[in-house]
């Protein structure tokens, strides 16, 4: 019954937290790696192909940062879940949680307003 | 070929998410004393909370095998789009990308409302949170649909 209370807060401190790193990641670019598909290379970080060689490089091997940020924002949420995990149950029910929803929804919409630029093309 | 082949079950898994997710929020947000025989009715029959297994598995494999096909789309066909202006059609998709990673990330506390409810728990947050995946899954299909076809509108 203790694990189950406890895995209940990791999964909506993971789930907050994710959302909010996610953004984060997204507006700052902060890739935990960087993935050219064309040559199959895997690189730490946020990395530009342009910054290594030459501006037609990233037409040629383009760099993809989406699993970047996900990961940046899953080892983020991963702390912050088992720290939640931690947290003494009566502290954890007063924090919790039934609107903790409204974060991932607001992350959403940051998502939405961060994309923006498509859309003025 | 082999590329073809998965984003056609990417596309069937698809289908069924989107048939689970949905069957449950709206049996999540029908009235509990819906007229039996009427189509919240019958919606109701069924417990919800059965879905919930079903709908994180063909989520997550919804998730992966559109994440090894997204390498050939960033090479193949991403350019192609490019070229062709249909900057509108990259940004739903950059946002089904988005949304699809926040929705995964909210898994494990869909499954823990759903399959673990607690007695003081709201059921209304149960249901906003399935309706959030349901909405991301419904973007997700409408993205991915219109994109894979949008060479062939107007044309």
């Amino acid at each position: 019954m203790t694990s189950l209370f406890a895995f209940r807060r990791f999964a909506s401190a993971f789930g907050t937290a994710f959302a909010v790193f996610y953004v984060v990641a997204l507006k700052l670019d902060l890739a935990l790696f960087t993935v050219y598909p064309s040559l199959g290379l895997v690189v730490l970080g946020t990395h530009r192909a342009r910054d290594a060689v030459d501006p037609a490089l990233g037409f040629l091997a383009p760099a993809m940062y989406w699993y970047g940020w996900a990961g940046s924002a899953g080892c983020g949420a991963l702390v912050v879940g088992l720290l939640a995990a931690l947290l003494p149950e009566g502290l954890a029910r007063r924090i919790w949680l039934g609107r903790f929803w409204v974060v991932p929804m607001f992350a959403m919409v940051a998502c939405v307003y961060l994309t923006m630029p498509w859309f003025r093309l | 070929m082999m590329v073809t082949a998965l984003l056609i079950i990417h596309g069937l898994v698809a289908v069924a998410l989107l048939g689970a997710i949905t069957h449950q929020t709206l049996s999540a947000w029908a009235p509990v004393k819906a007229r039996p025989g009427s189509f919240f009715g019958r919606f109701r029959t069924v417990p919800p909370a059965a879905f919930a297994n079903a709908v994180v598995v063909l989520y997550l494999a919804a998730a992966v095998l559109g994440g090894i096909i997204y390498l050939d789309f960033r090479v193949d066909v991403r350019p192609t789009l490019e070229q062709a202006g249909h900057w509108q059609v990259l940004g739903f998709f950059d946002l089904k990308e988005h949304f699809v990673a926040i929705g995964a990330a909210l898994l494990p506390a869909y499954w823990v409302c759903w399959r673990r409810p607690r007695d003081d728990e709201p059921i209304r947050a149960r249901a906003i949170l399935t309706s959030i995946i349901a909405f991301i899954v419904w973007w997700g299909f409408l993205a991915g649909h219109i994109t894979n076809n949008i060479m062939g509108f107007g044309a």
